[in-house]
């Protein structure tokens, strides 16, 4: 809210330097954001809170300052002069709907003469950020800005039948309102028409049809109080938003109504001329109760953490008009229309206390013993995915958890993102957030496109987050750890294209962070990776994870430079972290014997493995790669392995006489059983 | 005197050592010049300390030891590493070692570690939610009536169906007190959504809050925590300053600004010049929201805070642009190495 300096004054009496009331408003919770001078006077930017309309207008602001103890509050200087003639006998206004418009208000000004506001008005309404029209448009801002009331005035004689209707809109309704476009209505909006026709959205803005202009001699000036939802739900579907929508939406005071309408009749009178007809046409001049609030200063003070002294309590809620009457420890307020915010005994503690100021209250911590905390939900397994990243050497990335569809689509063909069906945004940002990511791949593959463009020798990102399924109506959120390797691998004299088993590794590394054991690579058949070069892992028979390069389709999507290997492993297959019990260290030496074996390519190397170890006695230790070769004298469907086979007894020391028996009988096993071949 | 005396005896022999290099011969010259036993500089100045008096002797001989293990040191290091170029294989120790990737936490993580671990010494626990959430929780229950203005500022995304993307962490307020009998303390960090983006916003980005609900709760209790959050998350040094604010879901609410955390509140680019930062949102929790949690305010009261990760971030590690967390630029990222793990 922009406000002019002297015209807070206006509203109060004493002299408080510039310097100080904007401080003291500050710290009372009415932030000073900007000020700089105009003249003699001063422009100040106050941010003021959405639940406060009532300081959304100079006097609203004077009273804030009051209470916070500079100068007292003025009384308005009402009054005004009526002429003989009768307002009900010149108009006639109808509240069709009582609930959309609890109070309507109107008098009628005859003989007005249009022009333009005279310097000190127009400067007034400029230093407020609102531009001048003619003085009778600006009598009313002006009132607005002074006291927050929104005021509407017709001209008179172009409201059909000289009447106020207020009702819903009928269907089919349009109307043109004064910004010149043409609106279609709809069955909730609520509408002041005159005998015929829509002359105002209420609580919006009026319509070209009654407009003030040269012509206009007689005007109907109307202060209602309408109901906040009504107006918000009107000017949301109407894209509509102005002065008085912002304060009608936030809740404007049903005494006010009244009062601003003699305010901004008497401006009238003094700008433009003319009389005003007797008496005020006001549909329900009668005010609801006034709620009344009854707190105890002991409550306070617990509530606070310190004692605040009954008489500073008492000022300050004076001040605010909510007349304080104590009673014993208790003090009772009363609501003033002004203050629809104040419903509890903490809302008043809150008065209270922003002007007593929060700078004045002791810092104490809480002072009972506490138990130790911890982490709790999915924050554990989350911490273990992110070290793990960290732990195999990738860059901890965040993107986007809404999507491309597109990139959502190609990146969701595999059996870990096939848990359920896309979840698409109903207001989206952008066309490339517009749906909850199934795979975390659809944004991290994104991202590691970007860095190979932007010319890096090499990506390895990693990411840990939530994926989205609609599933049984209903959203399910489950976490996943996606890696993006491409690009070189190896040390600087070392360097070589990333390949799948660079990638299996650190999935492989992954998984022992994890505590993933008893996990089988397969070839993958989803369209999410090349046919060929990629792997499903399975525990038991549930797909826990997938790795290998991204198919060329979504490659191509996002436009990668180089092939890309990725990975996506599902948080929930992690197992809970393992007790470590120590084994005892070996004391017997090993054997160690290599075994080149030359078989078929569709003799997988688990399948070697676990045949050559079936082969072996319950002593043979462990088998380990050592090189795989293919080409020149090997077949074209064949591959020579070498394996390391390690012998060892527990008890004691093996001889090399029972090595080699057991070394030739494996061998001769598997020749028997998998028609392999040895060099 | 004498001290300058061995000043200049310091000067000479480095420059000795400089000139001679790592030829064996010159360095084995400078030795017997100034560590030589029979004729060295070093022992004349052990024989000049015989005819000092009594003032003086005890601090030449210091200073005079000092400069002994001076040449001494550096008379060794020299003759070694003069040995080691004269092999003709010598490896050359300056070229860079194959060294393994060393992975790196994003920014926000490290952030919210941080203040994870301040708020867990302090007894509270850590909580989470989801990230898609109904109306009731997301604003219902936090005091944020149906067709109210308040929503306006939480620019909401909406799915299809009807449900929403958590625009704040405060559905998790009260899921905790729905589920967890007080005492309460939890922090909740956590990814929310909001319809914005430009150098200050992004559609997506992080909070953390908190939640104390116990007996006998005060705002008093809640200036002393925030105050030592922030003295141990950024600088004993900062002020803290508690602003009078409005959230739907506190009742006094409070805005929290801390001086500047660059210039200590002189004014400076980072702060606008003004000296303060806002950092914090916080208050009492509302006896609504209590209520709507089946809590009787009557029995228990409490305090709730929260602040963008992000932005903490972005103070912390001097960023420019918020968005630049979330472009995935590795050579950003990698900036972190060795920070926080």
């Amino acid at each position: 809210m922009r406000l002019s300096l002297a015209w807070l004054r206006d509203h109060l009496e004493g002299q408080t330097p510039a310097d100080e009331l904007a401080e003291r408003l500050t710290t009372a919770g009415m932030n000073v954001e900007l000020r700089e001078s105009a003249g003699d006077d001063e422009i100040w930017d106050i941010d003021v809170a959405a639940n406060r309309p009532d300081a959304m207008n100079h006097r609203g602001l004077a009273r804030e300052a009051a209470a916070a103890g500079c100068g007292t509050l003025k009384a308005l200087a009402l009054g005004l002069a009526e002429s003989k003639v009768k307002a009900g006998e010149l108009a006639k206004v109808t509240v069709e709907d009582a609930i959309g418009c609890p109070r309507y208000c109107a008098r009628v000004v005859r003989g007005v003469k249009l022009g333009a506001s005279p310097a000190w008005l127009a400067e007034r309404l400029e230093r407020c950020g609102i531009r001048p029209i003619n003085n009778i448009v600006d009598a009313s801002n002006y009132v607005l800005l002074d006291v927050g009331q929104p005021l509407h005035a017709f001209d008179l004689a172009r409201l059909n039948g000289h009447e106020i209707r207020v009702r819903r809109a009928r269907p089919g309704e349009l109307i043109t309102t004064l910004d010149g476009v043409e609106r279609a209505l709809a069955a909730e909006d609520l509408v002041i028409a005159d005998a015929s026709r829509p002359v105002a959205v209420a609580g919006v803005m009026g319509a070209a049809n009654s407009e003030i202009g040269p012509a206009t001699k007689d005007v109907l000036i109307e202060s209602a109080y309408f109901d906040g939802r009504a107006v918000r739900g009107t000017a949301r579907r109407l894209g509509l938003k102005t002065e008085a929508s912002h304060r009608f939406e936030r809740g404007a005071d049903r005494a006010m109504a009244r009062t601003a309408l003699d305010l901004a009749a008497a401006l009238i009178v003094r700008l433009a001329g003319g009389e005003i007809a007797a008496g005020v046409l006001d549909s329900n001049p009668k005010l609801p109760a006034a709620r009344t609030i009854e707190f105890s200063l002991a409550r306070l003070a617990a509530f606070v953490g310190r004692e605040i002294p009954a008489e500073f309590a008492v000022k300050v809620l004076t001040a605010l008009e909510l007349a304080p009457r104590r009673a014993g420890d208790a003090i009772v307020c009363t609501v003033p229309p002004h203050r629809g915010d104040l419903e509890l005994p903490e809302d008043i503690y809150e008065e209270v206390l922003r002007h007593f100021g929060y700078e004045n209250v002791p810092s104490v911590l809480p002072a009972e013993a506490v138990k130790p905390g911890a982490r709790l939900g999915s924050w554990p397994l989350t911490e273990r995915g992110r070290d793990a990243l960290a732990a195999v050497g990738a860059a901890e990335a965040f993107t986007y958890a809404f999507v491309a569809e597109e990139a959502e689509t190609a990146t969701a063909a595999s059996p870990l993102a096939q848990r359920g069906a896309p979840v698409e945004l109903a207001n989206p940002f952008s066309a490339r957030m517009a749906v909850m990511r199934r795979s975390v791949l659809a944004g991290l593959a994104d991202a590691a496109g970007a860095n190979l463009r932007g010319g890096a020798e090499r990506v390895f990102l990693g990411e840990v987050g939530r994926v989205f399924f609609a599933r049984d109506g209903n959203v399910v959120e489950e976490e996943r750890l996606a890696l993006a390797l491409g690009g070189k691998v190896g040390a600087w004299d070392a360097v070589r294209a990333a390949d799948f088993l660079d990638l299996k590794g650190v999935v492989e590394g992954i998984f022992a962070e994890l505590g993933i054991t008893d996990a089988a690579w397969r070839p993958a058949t989803c369209a999410l990776l090349a046919r060929g070069e990629g792997a499903e892992i399975v525990v038991g028979d549930r797909v826990v994870a997938l790795a290998g390069r991204l198919a060329d389709a979504a490659a191509t999507l996002f436009e990668l430079p180089a092939p890309l290997w990725v990975a996506e492993v599902d948080l929930a297959a992690a197992a809970s972290q393992p007790a470590v019990h120590f084994q005892p260290l070996p004391r017997f030496p090993a054997v160690a014997a290599d075994l080149t074996v030359r078989h078929k390519l569709a003799l997988t190397y688990a399948e070697l493995v676990a045949a050559v170890r079936a082969a072996g006695p319950e002593w043979l230790e462990a088998v380990t790669p050592v090189v795989q070769y293919r080409g020149e004298g090997v077949a074209a469907d064949e591959v020579k392995t070498t394996l390391r086979l390690v012998y060892r007894q527990r008890e004691r020391s093996l001889t090399q006489e029972e090595v080699n028996e057991a070394h030739f009988a494996l061998m001769d096993r598997l020749a028997r059983e998998l028609g392999v071949s040895f060099q | 005197m004498a001290s300058e005396t061995l000043e200049r005896a310091r000067q000479e022999f480095l420059a000795a050592l400089e000139a001679a290099g790592s030829d064996p011969d010159r360095l084995e010259a400078v030795r017997v010049r100034f560590a030589g036993r029979r004729s060295g500089l070093v022992r004349e100045l052990e024989d000049a300390l015989k005819t000092l008096g009594r003032e003086e002797k005890p601090g030449y001989g210091k200073a005079l030891n000092e400069l002994k293990r001076l040449i001494e040191e550096k008379l060794v290091q020299a003759q070694a590493l003069s040995a080691a170029s004269q092999r003709p294989d010598a490896v050359d120790v300056t070229l860079p070692g194959r060294r393994p990737p060393l992975g790196t936490l994003h920014p926000v993580t490290l952030v919210r570690r941080e203040i994870e671990e301040i708020f867990l010494r302090m007894g509270y626990s850590v909580a989470d939610g989801p990230e898609v959430e109904d109306d009731w929780y997301n604003f219902e229950a936090l005091n944020f009536p149906p067709d109210h203005p308040a929503r306006d500022s939480q620019d909401t995304f909406f799915l299809k169906g009807g449900l929403l993307l958590r625009t704040h962490t405060s559905p998790v307020q009260i899921r905790t007190m729905e589920t967890t009998p007080p005492p309460i303390r939890v922090v909740i960090p956590g990814r929310v959504y909001r319809c914005d983006s430009d150098i200050r916003h992004t559609p997506m980005f992080h909070q953390v809050e908190g939640l104390v609900v116990d007996e006998g709760i005060t705002f008093g209790h809640l200036k002393a925590t925030l105050e030592a959050f922030v003295h141990v998350l950024f600088d004993p040094r900062l002020k803290v300053r508690f602003r009078p604010s409005f959230f739907p879901f506190t009742e006094p609410s409070a805005e929290v600004d801390i001086t500047c955390v660059l210039c200590l509140g002189k004014g400076c680019p980072m702060c606008s010049g003004g000296g303060w930062i806002e950092i914090l949102g916080a208050g009492m929790v509302d006896p609504r929201v209590l209520r709507a949690c089946k809590l009787d305010p009557e029995r228990v009261s409490g305090f709730a805070f929260g602040c963008g990760l992000d932005r903490v971030a972005l103070l912390k590690y001097r960023l420019p642009d918020l968005r630049l967390l979330f472009s995935g630029d590795e050579r950003l990222l990698r900036q972190f190495e060795g920070v926080g793990r």
